[in-house]
């Protein structure tokens, strides 16, 4: 058995497969709630996987980089001690989908690139992506398609699941998988060149299931170039809430806050916390002058992230995976298949025709 | 993560959410995608929910005071020292010297508890609920008109309306689901007529926005009310309905010409307004706090339910806090028993006398503004305060803190150590809604289910086991097991009697039945005008979106507390330069009752001849600057549109 190695594994034994990886490591899988809810959280036993879920509007980006988690302990009178509380269990993330796996690639480059963030890092270090293929869009604001990570992946899963009826399509994708494949491996056979061709078939019909569209590349060009008129901007910005769940829900976003809570007698807790770009009080500097002053400059700082080439460059990629939690989560239309769409679309009215001679940029 | 959801404790929308309790901490919080109000989404304070309740600054132990300082002490000390207290004060000056003041923040099993603590068990009429200081007054005017004291629709029917006519309320920053429900809705093609002192967020979505000079919406209501019966705009069984001639006669000196000079709106805005409204239906009606805390606010309410009523559309009050209408649902009220019931039925009486085993007097008893002036003058000489920060939230601040001072005997209830707490003689530290079982009633009447999803905070205690204590002390029994009380409740209110833990437990919850009584038309005679010469400008007092109440709770969460960190007040730039004052620079706002001072800003959306002053920064509160004077029917307290004069600090 090798990394590539394509192999099958049959859906009765699906429970004794993530059985037997259990004992080596937690699994995270969506799990059902009240009402019909799905959230990706620990699980017991792999029964408790809904292997067919729909929404999930909690990334599982969480148990990389937890929402609010506590990094340290110190102490700040006497003798200065610090006490480190980073958690980093081994865990295996069984069902995410192809968005979400590129989306936490993201953030491992993200957290290794200059400083490297070792609570991060501990954490990615001791986690395996079981991927699972969407044979259609979960949700009618998916747009993965657009943004090149899903519906199913080419690379950067470390398993990677395609649900083929009976059976379940097991690729290997990385060294990770490989190891954390072996407990369960004598449940593997190898897959019939019959699993292929439905494979290919899957992917044709999930490609044609979108029902959101995003296109990138003219939006880009027009924020790249601070083309869109700051008028565009605070206009979008007069309709935001304010509730920042575009940035909270986002599994690309990395920004966080770190606060010290004290526990008495000289000794505090850091925290760290998910922040965002969209409050003022994210970029107000001690002298209380604001790089960000107004609501529309700050969805323009969310999207100058999210599609510029300036951070394309930076991160090799777009800082979208097309989840579509942005747009279940905005209690108005600041998601991004809107927002491009806005841009796109009425920029011609704002736009003076060019001065600059062709072929000059 | 916790199986089940549980029910935010911020604003009325109840929105359900999830969260991973890791000791005395908040790991993890999201919505619940199903719910029918949440789906998915959270506002700001949602999202932060838990670090405002978890903050580091929570009471761990009850507290009694020690000469001047208040001294951690244990349950049973607290709870003696109330106890006997109550009773001496009770057998010196008789139980109508206590008055008991309950929280619209607690759940239902609490409101209801705490009407039964205050007339069955200590036996004062005096019992009220904090919702008098922000919105009691749609009750009686509800109660007269549609029948109905509560939204006649739910949230999400907001999204189909033909035309929503808004008063009085910021309601994006307020009730983000109301809000969001109305941006659907226009895009939807339903019209949005606001009238409002200020430009708020509702302005971009509404197809009219009317600027209405503060405290005059009485009279642009009698205009519309009257254009519409002139122009027979009004629906087909109108004419028919009780009251329909009152009302006609009633507006009958309501003039379109003098309305610009009154009111600041034209006569043709008015008429355009009126066949907007009357042309796009159904027709919603909503409004907010700055309706229902103006001078006449009673009257306003029955002026804008009339209005629904003749165009044949709904009501939906926009209620800020989070169990508002359970609170008053529950019979937290000086009069009026559970289920709306008055006093003055014998029949009503007799049932709750055999429930709570006690004598109900006819009479009404204070209500809690009229329990905190007469803390001050000696008429009450024990006050209960559970889960509200009246020092800040009554009016006249200065003189409600002196009263609150003065009496004889103070026991507050709270999170935190709140202004009002620090006054007390003994403060009892009350756990948040994540550390309780219980319900809560949404705007939309919907009885929802809160969940204990973590252990309470040091000693803390739920409210209702703070109200059973209280009552076995004083040698009463009171349940102090939610579900318990939910069940006499159910028992007893008709409105609540298919709730049961049982079925919450399978489903998110019903909106309570509204019933089938026939609806009628209010008259509205005109109010007297209120100029005051030394005093020529208007205040406009409203909240910040990233604050909540007096701030007990929001302004323990960093990211709220980091959004607006100073205080300041708004004026136009016109106005600035009349009075030849600088923006930046320190301003004093004064009125008849008190001043404060505040950092000028400029700001061209409010209107001229008003100042904005965004309410409770850390203890300042514009409402130093409210006279005290109340409507006069509900008694809730004016504390919009006073009339105050702003000059420069020297």
């Amino acid at each position: 058995m090798n990394v590539g190695d394509t192999l099958v594994l049959k859906k009765s034994d699906v429970t004794m497969f993530f059985a037997s990886i259990a004992h080596d490591m937690r699994l995270v899988a969506p799990k059902r709630r009240f009402g019909g809810d799905v959230i990706f959280d620990v699980v017991e036993s792999p029964k408790e996987i809904a292997w067919d879920y729909g929404h999930d509007v909690y990334p599982p980006k969480r148990f990389l980089l937890p929402h609010y988690e506590d990094m340290f302990r110190y102490q700040a009178n006497g003798d200065v001690r610090i006490e480190d509380l980073g958690e980093a269990p081994k865990q295996a993330i069984v069902g995410i989908r192809s968005c979400d796996v590129m989306a936490i690639r993201f953030q491992e480059k993200f957290f290794a690139s200059q400083i490297v963030d070792p609570y991060y890092k501990a954490r990615s270090d001791n986690t395996v992506l079981f991927s699972l293929v969407c044979n259609k869009p979960p949700k009618k604001e998916c747009f993965c398609i657009c943004c090149d990570s899903g519906p199913y992946l080419d690379a950067g899963f470390d398993v990677e699941m395609t649900d083929l009826g009976d059976e379940y399509l097991y690729r290997i994708g990385s060294e990770k998988g490989l190891k954390a494949t072996e407990p369960g491996a004598f449940m593997l056979e190898p897959a019939k060149p019959e699993a292929f061709a439905q494979r290919k078939r899957i992917e044709l019909q999930a490609d044609s299931l979108f029902r959101t569209e995003a296109y990138f590349a003219k939006a880009i060009m027009f924020i790249s170039t601070n083309d869109v008129p700051d008028k565009v901007w605070e206009e979008l910005g007069s309709t935001c809430f304010r509730c920042a769940a575009c940035t909270n829900l986002c599994p690309v976003c990395t920004c966080y806050t770190v606060d010290d809570r004290p526990e008495g007698e000289g000794a505090f807790v850091r925290c760290r916390s998910w922040d965002s770009c969209q409050f003022a009080g994210f970029t107000r500097e001690a002298s209380d002058h604001n790089p960000r002053p107004t609501f529309g400059s700050r969805v323009q700082r969310r999207f100058y992230h999210k599609a510029s080439y300036q951070y394309i460059m930076r991160d090799g990629t777009h800082g979208c995976v097309g989840c579509g939690r942005c747009v279940s989560a905005c209690l108005t239309k600041l998601d991004v298949p809107s927002v491009l769409k806005r841009i796109r679309r009425s920029m011609p009215e704002y736009l003076e025709p060019r001065k600059t001679p062709a072929g000059e940029v | 993560m916790i199986d089940l959801p549980t029910t935010c404790g911020f604003c009325s929308c109840g929105c359900a959410l999830y969260v991973e309790p890791v000791g005395n901490r908040i790991a993890a919080l999201c919505p619940s995608t199903n719910h029918p109000v949440s789906t998915g989404r959270l506002c700001i304070k949602g999202w932060n929910a838990t670090p405002s309740v978890t903050g580091e600054n929570r009471l761990r132990t009850p507290l009694v005071r020690k000469g001047d300082k208040l001294e951690p002490a244990s349950w049973e000390e607290a709870i003696s020292i109330t106890s006997t207290k109550l009773r001496q004060i009770s057998s010196k000056s008789g139980p109508h010297s206590i008055g008991v003041i309950g929280s619209a923040k607690t759940t239902n099993e609490e409101c209801y508890s705490l009407a039964k603590l205050a007339r069955g068990v200590i036996g004062t009429p005096n019992i009220d609920s904090a919702c008098r200081f922000y919105d009691a007054s749609l009750i009686p005017a509800l109660l007269e008109t549609t029948r109905v004291p509560a939204s006649q629709i739910d949230i999400n029917s907001i999204a189909s309306a033909g035309s929503i006519l808004i008063v009085g309320s910021n309601v994006m920053d307020q009730l983000a689901h109301v809000g969001s429900r109305i941006q659907d809705a226009v895009e939807n093609g339903c019209k949005v007529v606001a009238v409002d002192s200020r430009v708020s967020r509702l302005a971009p979505q509404a197809s009219m926005f009317l600027n209405s000079r503060p405290g005059t919406d009485l009279a642009w209501l009698r205009v519309l009310i009257r254009t519409i019966i002139d122009r027979q705009l009004y629906a087909d069984e109108v004419p028919e309905m009780r009251g329909f001639e009152e009302l006609r006669n009633s507006v009958g000196d309501a003039e379109l010409k003098k309305l610009v000079d009154e009111c600041g709106i034209t006569g043709e805005a008015i008429v355009e307004a009126a066949e907007a409204l009357a042309k796009n239906k159904p027709v919603v009606v909503m409004f907010g706090l700055g309706v229902l805390q103006q001078p006449e606010s009673t009257r306003i309410v029955k002026a804008l339910a009339d209005v629904a009523i003749l165009l044949g559309g709904s009501v939906m009050p926009l209620r800020g806090q989070n169990n508002a209408q359970g609170a008053s649902d529950l019979g937290l009220a000086h009069d009026l028993l559970p289920g709306y019931m008055s006093l003055l039925d014998a029949g009503a009486r007799s049932k709750w006398e055999q429930m709570w085993k006690c004598v109900l007097p006819s009479e009404p008893g204070m209500d809690a503004a009229r329990m905190v002036r007469a803390c001050g003058s000696g008429e009450i000489e024990a006050l209960l305060i559970f889960g509200e920060n009246v020092a800040l939230s009554a009016p006249n601040t200065d003189q409600a803190v002196a009263a609150l001072d003065k009496v004889e005997f103070l026991a507050v209830a709270d999170m935190y150590l709140t202004q009002t707490a620090e006054l007390a003689d003994v403060v009892f530290p009350a756990c948040s809604f994540l550390e309780k079982d219980g319900t809560f009633t949404n705007i939309e009447r919907r009885v929802q289910r809160v969940r204990k999803v973590m252990e309470p905070i040091g000693e803390s205690r739920s409210d209702l086991s703070i109200i059973g204590a209280l009552a076995s002390a004083l040698g009463a029994s009171l349940s102090d097991d939610p579900a318990e009380v939910m069940a006499e409740i159910a028992g007893s209110v008709a409105s609540y009697e298919n709730v049961s833990y049982g079925s919450l437990d399978q489903s998110w919850g019903d909106q309570w039945p509204m019933e089938g009584a026939e609806t009628r038309l209010a008259p509205i005679p005109a109010a007297e005008s209120r100029e005051e010469p030394d005093y020529p400008m208007r205040l406009i007092a409203s909240r910040i979106n990233f604050h909540q109440q007096t701030g007990t709770v929001a302004s323990r969460s960093a990211v709220l507390a980091r959004e607006y960190p100073n205080t300041f007040a708004e004026m136009s730039s016109a106005d600035a330069e009349k009075l030849r004052l600088r923006p930046g620079n320190p301003v004093r706002i004064s009125s008849k009752s008190g001043s404060l001072t505040r950092r000028l800003v400029l700001s061209d959306s409010v209107m001229a001849g008003c100042v904005h002053v965004p309410f409770f920064f850390g203890g300042d509160s514009p409402n130093v600057l409210a006279s005290g004077e109340c409507d006069p029917v509900s008694g809730v307290p004016v504390y919009k549109a006073c009339a105050v004069r702003v000059e420069a600090v020297k």
